[in-house]
């Protein structure tokens, strides 16, 4: 029997395991001290304690190869976050002759660095925001990035070659914020990722994040599933992720999805990958990157299409070619998920961590999926992130889907910590979401969502007093 | 046969009260709460018998007022103003009728002009009728209210309190009517008050007889207590004599020591062909029809002594005390003293002390007076502060005679003579910087508070600022019915609980498992509005004992203040601390001023020496045991 080790925590975790079960493989869990309790280790086959972390041991390539060797795992799937976009991790597997459910480690190697990924790109002609190479040193290299400033226009983004997930990005005004900035953000991305290289890429302003999900075999075979549209984002974080794109035009469409079916085939991809793009206003789309991992919100694609990604990403990894062709995909309906976080959206989406859930009870019925870990009584560490669980609705129209989003939301019981629950209710009722009209810029544009009152509902101060009253069994203000 | 309504000038109200063929009625709600009910009936329950109030179209309702105003905000969590806008909009045309302790106003001791005046102003936007009255019947001590009444074009009804003696003669009583009209002028409503229901009713007909001799054309207002259970007769005696409007209430929820039942006080009448003016009988029944079903839900605050006192007519409490009385006696542990103290000490204290009225404040320096005396077995040898203040003359001169010599020595020590000559006399209270105490409750409450909240605080500071921030955390609560907000034992696990909130939405609130874990912290559950949500609270009981130790006896807390540690020697609020921390003090220097069952007691120095430590602030509710401050005795 195949052994796949799950090198990964909460939610994707045991969305890995359950695709490994339902194969008929034994999953392994691995885990640090905060996860004892953890729900991963629960329903895995065999669990594996890497240390007493926090993060780190997650972190460990040694470690976890160490975990591997030990449970005789014969493929590694590491899910998102963590070790799952390092190459090293990738090369070690190789090395040690265990499947990487994932593309080659000289892929994510070549993809993970933006230049050379530009490069990549440039030879394939895939649309890309206007930028340069990496920006020479000294003063040759600002008056490049200046004259570079002057063909595209203001505003710029500065960005470090080896940055990521936000990281190491500012943006750059004018020319004599271009002479400041640039060997500031040098010193810092040398601090940061020990490489000061940096380059400039124009600002497409409130764009939609649309991207495509793809899906390779070794023998050369490249379909996708669609577009999704991740633009609600909290400090480039994600909240909010539906799918497909509610972009109309469907020669727009078509033509992001060939694109990034090319920029797979460019890159040599194989496994389950992301092409990210920016959409403006105009619909002009450019290549943004490829994510070379599952992603939290692949939930909407395989909903749309009926595609299980995490168990086609088995199959592909064990060798496997597959099974459909470009023609055989359908999207149907639409899919939206929200990330409920353990976060108070109120107080700049602080985290909840250290909390207990004294009451979960999540909703169901039709189109209705969770994707989670938490449970009645669990006690949310405060050392990993706040995403408690997904929920992930499937309508047969926007309107349908929107609708049922709501209803489970209000459905959705977790007491305890606080959660993003209150402000998605305020989001699904706001006639832009309602519309499908949404950017980048959704989350500035509609700070008003974040006004609704939590606390100080006028039955909820009476509730408080009643409870109190239960629990002393006497009203000690009117005694 | 006009009625008499909200809105009518008192002039108007006057003219159709001297024309009247017949006799009105007032329905004393709030004297009614207070004296039977300790002040606890809920708005609530006065908004469910509103409308069929108003339908008895009684020449007014008394509904605020008292201890009430005081209790709203201390023991009910209303805002007395607030009660009294929700109620108008369910009785558009009956008046509403306050009662009112002059210069003490809704408390227990005297206020500043200013402070008063600023009062009256605010709740005559709401009230009609104004029943004002002094314990002393010290014309002086109302008349900043008269005037302001007067001036927001309200009905005055000054009383006279009414007792029974020797001294308390019909002459005394028309002179002092006259007194009144000399500063009122002629369009008054004459309230007789008899507080306690004394004298029978022959002597109430005398009485009004008396004074409508004199004065044909006065109003007069009969107000009584059924505590002996021979009010009917009282009040059939005064209207029979001519009395114009009489006090009674609800049968529903009538009692031992506060009004009678209306209906009976109707029929009694009928029969001497005395009409009840435009009232509307089966709107009567039907009040008490609505109400009879709450009143199980007070019975806490119901005597625990069941059955009529006729025996007042010997220790003469006021009626709005006697529950109290019967409540502290359990809770203090003197109750097989009771006899000893109503019927042998109280009346020896009130003659010792003037025979004049025992009705707030006066009643709790009688009682408080006779119950130390009794309990600390040396007469006198306790004095509370208001009794000190009493003797003083601060509340007034004396009506008939003042206390012997043997008991100023007593209270003051030897120089008692200098003691009262440098310090005897009416206090002048100098006016209060109402634009500073503004700013003060701004930043207790951290916004700025309204007119009427400054009028409450500016009464009861600690406890309105207690109350606003109640109201802030749990909204507006008389929207709870007794049965919700008065329950005692919890509520039943899967109980529903169903009511409107202030702005009209209907909620449901049903009760889930109550759980405690290994800490000790307590889970409880409730669905609210079909939305689970949880609530915990750490055993306070556990924690709090835990930290105060084991308690002291009274021996040990005595023994601790005579070597510098004061503690509280009974359960009291501080209301003043009186040094500061270095202080040097000597055996005797008022240290502290703490107050209990309404009565303030200065704190002694017991020994000669320097504070080291103040542990109490003011507003500090303390326990018996509790630190208060330490001093340290010199070294000799």
């Amino acid at each position: 029997m195949k052994k796949i080790l799950v090198a990964n925590r909460g939610e994707i975790a045991i969305r890995v395991i359950r695709a490994a079960q339902e194969l008929g493989y034994k999953a392994i869990a691995i885990y640090e001290t905060p996860d004892t309790d953890a729900l991963h280790v629960r329903i895995a086959d065999e669990a594996i304690w890497l240390g007493d972390g926090p993060r780190k041991d997650y972190l460990d390539i040694a470690k976890v190869m160490k975990a591997a060797r030990k449970s005789e795992a014969d493929a590694i799937h590491p899910g998102y976050g963590f070790l799952a976009e390092n190459p090293e991790f990738a090369k070690a597997c190789e090395d040690a002759g265990l499947l990487f459910i994932g593309p080659t480690s000289e892929v994510i190697t070549n993809l993970g660095n933006k230049v050379i990924a530009r490069e990549i790109m440039a030879g394939a002609n895939i649309p890309m925001v206007p930028g340069t190479q990496n920006l020479v040193p000294g003063d040759e290299g600002i008056k490049h990035a200046i004259d570079f400033a002057a063909q595209y226009g203001y505003p710029m983004m500065l960005k470090a070659t080896a940055g990521g997930g936000g990281r190491g990005i500012r943006r750059i005004e004018n020319d004599s914020e271009m002479r400041e900035q640039i060997p500031m953000a040098r010193a810092e991305a040398k601090a940061a990722f020990n490489n000061d290289n940096v380059y400039l890429e124009k600002v497409v302003i409130n764009p939609k994040h649309v991207e495509v999900q793809i899906i390779a075999d070794a023998f050369g075979n490249v379909v996708h599933l669609g577009t999704r549209d991740c633009s609600i984002q909290r400090r480039n974080q994600k909240l909010v992720e539906i799918a497909p794109s509610m972009i109309q035009d469907k020669s727009i469409i078509d033509a992001i999805c060939e694109t990034a079916v090319k920029a797979a085939q460019a890159s040599n991809y194989t496994n389950a990958g992301t092409v990210e793009f920016l959409v403006d206003r105009d619909m002009n789309f450019y290549f943004m990157e490829i994510n070379t991992r599952i992603q939290v919100e692949h939930t909407v694609t395989e909903m749309v299409t009926g595609i299980d990604i995490v168990r086609t990403q088995l199959k592909l990894a064990f060798g496997k070619s597959l099974l459909f062709k470009q023609e055989d995909i359908q999207i149907r309906g639409h899919a939206i998920e929200m990330r409920i976080n353990a976060e108070d959206p109120k107080n700049n989406f602080m985290p909840e961590g250290g909390k207990t859930v004294n009451i979960y009870r999540s909703p169901g019925g039709y189109g209705v999926r969770l994707d989670g870990f938490v449970y009645q009584g669990y006690t949310i560490p405060e050392v990993y992130d706040s995403l408690l669980v997904k929920l992930t609705v499937h309508g047969y129209s926007w309107n349908e889907t929107v609708d049922r989003l709501r209803r489970c939301l209000r459905n959705f019981v977790i007491v305890g910590p606080k959660t993003t629950i209150p402000f998605y209710l305020e989001l699904v009722n706001d006639p832009d979401f309602q519309e499908g009209d949404f950017d980048t810029s959704y989350l500035e544009t509609h700070a008003h969502l974040l006004d609704y009152d939590e606390q100080n509902t006028e039955i909820n101060k009476l509730a408080k007093l009643i409870a109190e009253i239960h629990y002393k069994e006497e009203n000690t203000y009117a005694i | 046969m006009e009625r008499i309504v909200h809105g009518m000038t008192p002039k108007e109200a006057l003219q159709i009260l001297r024309q009247a063929d017949g006799y009105y009625l007032t329905n004393t709600a709030r004297d009614l709460s207070q004296s039977d009910f300790k002040n606890r009936i809920l708005l609530h329950t006065d908004l469910l018998a509103a409308e069929s109030r108003e339908n008895a179209q009684y020449f007014s309702l008394e509904i605020t007022g008292g201890a009430s105003v005081h209790v709203d905000i201390l023991r009910k969590q209303v805002d007395p103003f607030l009660k009294l806008e929700l109620l108008r909009e369910k009785m558009p045309t009956t008046m509403f009728q306050t009662l009112c302790r002059g210069v003490n106003l809704f408390g227990y001791r005297p206020y500043p002009q200013n402070v008063i005046r600023f009062a009256v102003r605010e709740f005559a936007k709401y009230v009609d009728v104004w029943r004002v009255f002094d314990f002393m019947n010290h014309v002086p001590n109302m008349q900043a209210v008269f005037e302001e009444v007067q001036l927001a074009d309200k009905i005055l009804e000054p009383s006279i309190c009414f007792s029974t003696g020797p001294e308390h003669t019909d002459e005394f009583y028309v002179g002092k009517v006259q007194e009144i009209l000399d500063v009122t002028g002629e369009d008054i409503i004459l309230c007789i008050k008899n507080h306690g229901g004394l004298g029978t009713p022959k002597r109430i007909g005398e009485l009004v007889a008396a004074i409508k001799q004199k004065y044909p054309e006065l109003v007069i207002h009969y107000h009584g207590h059924n505590t002996d259970g021979n009010d009917i007769g009282r009040i059939t005696a005064a209207v029979i004599s001519g009395a114009a409007i009489v006090d009674a209430s609800d049968h529903a929820f009538t009692g031992y020591y506060g009004p009678p039942p209306l209906l009976s006080v109707i029929h009694t009448l009928n029969d001497y062909g005395k009409t009840a003016v435009g009232l509307n009988e089966d709107a009567v029944i039907e009040s008490s029809e609505v109400l009879r079903n709450e009143r199980d839900h007070y019975e806490y605050f119901e005597s625990q002594f069941k059955g009529f006192s006729p025996t007042v007519q010997i220790h003469k409490l006021p009626g709005g005390a006697m529950g109290s009385s019967f409540e502290q006696a359990v809770k203090g542990n003197f109750l097989e003293q009771m006899p000893t103290i109503l019927h042998d000490e109280l009346p020896k204290v009130q003659i010792e002390l003037g025979n004049w009225w025992s009705v707030t404040p006066g009643s709790q320096i009688l009682w408080t007076t006779a119950v130390t005396n009794v309990l600390e077995k040396d007469r006198y040898g306790n004095p509370s502060g208001d009794l000190k203040n009493l003797l003083l003359g601060k509340y007034g001169p004396f009506p008939f005679h003042r206390p012997a010599d043997w008991i100023y020595e007593k209270v003051f020590g030897a120089s008692w003579k200098k003691i009262l000559e440098e310090e005897g006399g009416v206090e002048d209270i100098d006016d209060m910087d109402i634009d500073k105490e503004r700013e003060t409750l701004t930043e207790r409450l951290g916004h700025p508070p309204t007119e009427q909240q400054l009028v409450t605080y500016l009464q009861h500071p600690n406890d309105a600022v207690n109350f606003f921030k109640f109201e802030e955390e749990f909204g507006k609560t008389y929207v709870l019915p007794p049965s919700i907000f008065l329950r005692r034992g919890g509520y039943k696990l899967g109980e529903s609980l169903m009511f409107k909130d202030h702005y009209g939405k209907e909620h449901v609130i049903e009760i889930g498992p109550k759980q405690i874990d290994e800490k000790g912290e307590w889970s409880i559950y409730l669905n609210v509005d079909h939305q689970e949500r949880n609530y915990t609270f750490m055993e306070e009981a556990k924690e709090a004992a835990a930290a105060a130790g084991p308690q002291l006896s009274k021996k040990e807390i005595e023994d601790l203040s005579k070597a510098g540690d004061m503690r509280a020697t009974f359960s009291c609020n501080v209301c003043e601390i009186a040094i500061k921390e270095d202080d040097e003090v000597a055996v005797g220097d008022k240290l502290a001023v703490v107050e209990a069952m309404k009565m303030q007691t200065p704190v002694l120095s017991q020994v000669a020496g320097t504070v080291v430590e103040i542990h109490a602030k003011v507003g500090d509710a303390l326990k018996a045991g509790d630190k208060i401050l330490k001093i340290i005795t010199e070294v000799e």
